[in-house]
């Protein structure tokens, strides 16, 4: 067996694929290194230097948070570029996200070039190319015929010739990865701890995963089709299906499956939930005053206030429930788009690194979290937490012949010692996290992997050799 | 000859596996995309006469929405990327297009990179891929069968021979493009919620013209490549090789070097550009606020408020314009260096002539801005001369006009270099098919 595994490899190691292979593997993860150092070093600075300002701004009105730059977003971006770096935090838990980075919107829309998009479509590719001729090749040489005629079983030769696919990969999967991370290493070895790397050699072992997959994909079609170039064929449409049709398909079909509401459907609702929950109610109050049915001035601005404050927490469900509808059809496209294997790749891998949706709602728990810390400060300083929205309200009425002003109660500035703010700082989740949330897509890449072997295993039984 | 020549060529396609795979998929992904993509735009269309109905502008605030083009059913673009809405006031120019809900689009990137389906991605990847693999065993294979051999001791001339190879190939592909543009044309047009008007057909007709450009160009690529080696297994290799790069990995990098090259200022140099701003006129819009909030304002007073707040908003507007021209600079540079690709030209014309592309972004804002312009001009007025502005109304906004002619007149350069690929192609395979060794 070592000697057809050690035959295959050099004849895939000398073939004109493995070459391209190598050099566009190493140009595009020395890119990917390049590329991460130039952009990591941007987005820390900035963090610092709003970090410093975090830490200083301590108000009971309003905070700003700020995400803590992804350090691995080179193995996966997941869209973390266009996300928003910055939230805002008001007393009673409501969290707003800053604009979305749309520096870069006029670009032509292309994937970034992160380990995921390499392995995921170039590795997958060339997987094909080495392997669509393993079987159905030989076949045609006639050599396949020679070789099950000495004592060696199918099983043992298909084993071999899979070993061989992968190992002749690994060798330009493992010098790219080894390349980005040195360069990476080079320019920011403060990146390079046990915990990056563990992560970084996780999506590489979840790298092999996937590629194996495309292997055996290869070999189960070489020995179901004696002509290669039909294989080739059927395998490359198999990878337009995999890497392209069901990822660009699932954005279009997700967003019409889920069920969330329209934009302007949410848009149109506003003014009358707002008229509704707000303007009815105080309308009701003021004229409840005008008619001498508050007692004094600050009964009716009591009265006033809890209509607003019970007004802003329904804006702020209204809010939240838009959110959330939003989010649904962002996962019904992915999960839609788990048919195919590379997404299995791309959300397994941004799992591990925690970039992606994923790392955002990690990093939202916490903010959730400190809200907690944060009104239970306010509680303690003011007496009271006034749950605000990013709107306000007033209304001008005539009380006992006095024209006075209902504003919406806005929360308040504590003026005095505020050195035991509790400062809020963003950990970074623990490698079991990050493979608890890519287990699912990962067991996923295991299945297909299994399946695939199998099916490649009866195949090559059944093939007739002749 | 010739005609022989193409009638065997072209029944040797028909028959063949991989043209029939390509043509079902290509049928199967376009009445699937473009019937979604169709309704998409219904539906986008119908928020935006909603929109225009239910959200008007008040005195102080215009609100702007910008309908949605109906080719973006065939070249999605940045038509549904780019928002709908914008808002201006005399405090503030028309900043750049969100949703209804006001929030910027693409706040949630569903998956990192990948566009949708529509017709020009399938003729850009499906078709092309279709044409690489009808071209490559071309001569190749004859000549690894010996029938090349064969053919050409007949008395045919080499020239006629490739001519024959590249018009029957030219056919088999033209066929199943046409297949899939009048298939997406039939869903447009018989979708009871779409009305095409006679310029839209013309682009329609132009989108045909150039995709087969594109695909000629592949076609020619796979005929050279196949006229330079003596294995289908081998020009199918580099072939595929050559699309991947063309087609996936360097539109990509261009992209890449176009970031490093025309870096945009960052966000913390804006930020200091608009505190500058703030800093030079705080002192007038202070004054301004303390005469309108008196209790009678004149009109002077609020000439002055008008005017202070204004004359703030242009400055800040003219920050916000530098960095989107440096933008757009920074696209056109993407758009440049991605030249030597005919997948990323391909895309730059079909959103031209589809007016999904940036460009249509930025002359809807241009003539947001002159709207705008003519609303403070009016709110002066307003203060000056009460009769005068009573008497004029600001003009409707329409969505900025260009006829086929025009769009197709914008992107000849881009045309241009595809004719030109598909030349130069097609003459590397003909000097290399007379000069190659039958034996």
């Amino acid at each position: 067996m070592k000697t057809i595994i050690r035959r295959e490899f050099l004849e895939h190691a000398q073939s004109l694929q493995f070459m391209v292979l190598l050099v566009l593997s190493l140009a595009l993860f020395a890119g990917n290194g390049l590329i991460f150092v130039e952009s990591y070093g941007v987005h820390m600075d900035s963090y610092q230097k709003n970090l410093a300002f975090m830490n200083s701004w301590k108000s009971t009105v309003r905070l700003e948070l700020f995400r803590l730059p992804n350090s691995l977003v080179f193995v996966a971006e997941g869209g973390d570029n266009k996300r928003p770096s910055e939230y805002y935090l008001l007393p009673g838990g409501q969290v707003t996200a800053g604009s979305p980075n749309l520096r870069a919107f006029k670009l032509p829309p292309v994937p970034p070039l992160d380990w995921s998009f390499i392995i995921g479509v170039l590795f997958s590719l060339y997987a094909i190319l080495l392997g669509y001729s393993s079987i159905s090749g030989e076949r045609e040489q006639g050599t396949l015929r020679l070789v099950l005629s000495n004592s060696l079983g199918r099983a043992k030769l298909l084993a071999a010739k899979y070993i061989s696919i992968l190992l002749v990969l690994l060798v330009p999967l493992l010098a790219g990865a080894l390349l980005s991370l040195t360069i990476i290493a080079g320019f920011l070895p403060q990146l390079l701890t046990l915990a990056n790397v563990s992560r970084a050699g996780l999506v590489f072992i979840i790298a092999l995963a996937y590629i194996s997959l495309f292997a055996l994909l290869s070999l189960l079609f070489s020995a179901l089709i004696p002509r290669s170039a039909l294989v080739l064929l059927v395998l490359l449409a198999i990878w337009v299906v995999f890497s392209v049709i069901i990822p660009s398909s699932s954005v279009i079909i997700g967003e019409k499956l889920a069920a969330a509401p329209r934009e302007i459907q949410t848009a149109r609702m506003f003014e009358p939930m707002v008229d509704k929950e707000i303007s009815a109610k105080i309308e009701e109050i003021v004229k409840r005053g005008e008619r001498g049915g508050f007692k004094t001035e600050e009964d009716m601005r009591a009265a006033a206030d809890r209509a607003f404050e019970e007004g802003q927490v329904k804006v702020n469900q209204f809010y939240g429930d838009f959110r959330r509808a939003q989010r649904q059809r962002l996962e019904a496209v992915r999960d839609l788009s788990r048919l195919s294997p590379a997404a299995l790749f791309q959300y397994a891998a941004e799992g591990v690194v925690r970039s992606g949706p994923g790392g955002e709602d990690q990093f939202l728990q916490q903010v959730g979290d400190y809200s907690r810390v944060y009104d239970a400060y306010i509680l303690k300083k003011l007496g009271k937490v006034v749950p605000a929205s990013n709107f306000s309200f007033g209304e001008s009425v005539t009380f006992n012949g006095k024209k006075i002003s209902l504003d919406s109660p806005e929360p308040r500035e504590y003026e005095g010692d505020k050195s035991d703010f509790p400062v809020f700082s963003e950990r970074q989740a623990s490698i079991g996290a990050g493979l608890k949330s890519a287990l699912g897509d990962l067991l996923g890449l295991v299945l297909w992997n299994i399946i695939l072997a199998g099916l490649a295993f009866s195949a090559f039984l059944r093939t007739d050799v002749r | 000859m010739l005609k022989t020549i193409i009638k065997r060529e072209i029944l040797e396609y028909l028959k063949s596996a991989k043209f029939l795979v390509g043509l079902l998929i290509a049928i199967v992904l376009t009445a699937a995309s473009t019937s979604l993509n169709v309704q998409d735009h219904a539906t986008r269309h119908q928020d935006y006469l909603d929109a225009k109905k239910e959200f008007k502008s008040n005195g102080f605030v215009i609100v702007l929405f910008r309908e949605p083009q109906i080719l973006s059913a065939f070249a999605r673009g940045k038509d549904r990327d780019v928002g709908s809405r914008t808002e201006m006031s005399v405090m503030n120019a028309p900043g750049p297009l969100t949703g209804y809900m006001g929030d910027e689009p693409g706040r949630s990137p569903a998956f990192a990179g990948f566009s949708a389906v529509d017709l020009a991605f399938i003729i850009r990847v499906i078709l092309s891929l279709m044409a690489v693999f009808l071209a490559y065993t071309s001569v190749s294979e004859e000549k690894a069968n010996g029938t090349l051999k064969l053919a050409l001791s007949n008395a045919v001339p080499r020239d006629k021979l490739l001519l024959g190879k590249l018009l029957s190939g030219l056919a088999a592909v033209v066929g199943p493009l046409a297949v899939v543009v009048l298939l997406s044309s039939a869903i447009l047009v018989l979708h009871p919620g779409v009305s095409l008007s006679a310029d839209d057909l013309v682009r329609i007709f132009l989108m045909f013209v150039v995709s087969v450009l594109y695909l000629s160009i592949f076609y020619a690529l796979g005929l050279f490549v196949s006229v330079k080696t003596d294995r289908p297994a081998v020009s199918l290799m580099i072939l595929l090789q050559a699309w991947v790069f063309l087609v996936v990995i360097y539109p990509n990098l261009s992209v890449i070097l176009s970031e490093r090259i025309a870096p945009l200022p960052s966000e913390e140099v804006l930020a200091r550009q608009k505190d500058a701003v703030s800093e030079r006129h705080i002192a007038d819009i202070k004054k301004a606020n303390e005469g309108i909030h008196q209790v009678s304002p004149t009109r002077e007073d609020r000439l002055r408020f008008n005017d202070a707040w204004s004359a703030e908003a242009a400055d800040f507007d003219q920050v916000e314009g530098e960095f989107s021209r440096r933008q757009t600079a920074q696209m056109r540079l993407a758009d440049g260096l991605s030249a030597l690709s005919p997948a990323a030209l391909y895309d730059q014309i079909m959103g031209r002539l589809a007016r999904t592309d940036i460009r249509e972004y930025d002359r809807f804002m241009e003539d947001a801005h002159r709207l705008w312009l003519k609303h403070i001009e009016r709110a002066r007025l307003r203060y000056r001369d009460e009769d005068a502005y009573k008497r004029t109304s600001l003009p409707d906004f329409s969505q900025p006009s260009e006829s086929a002619g025009e769009s197709a007149a914008s992107v000849w350069p881009q045309v241009i270099i595809l004719v030109l690929c598909g030349l130069v192609f097609f003459a590397l395979a003909y000097t290399g098919f007379l000069r190659k060794d039958l034996r």
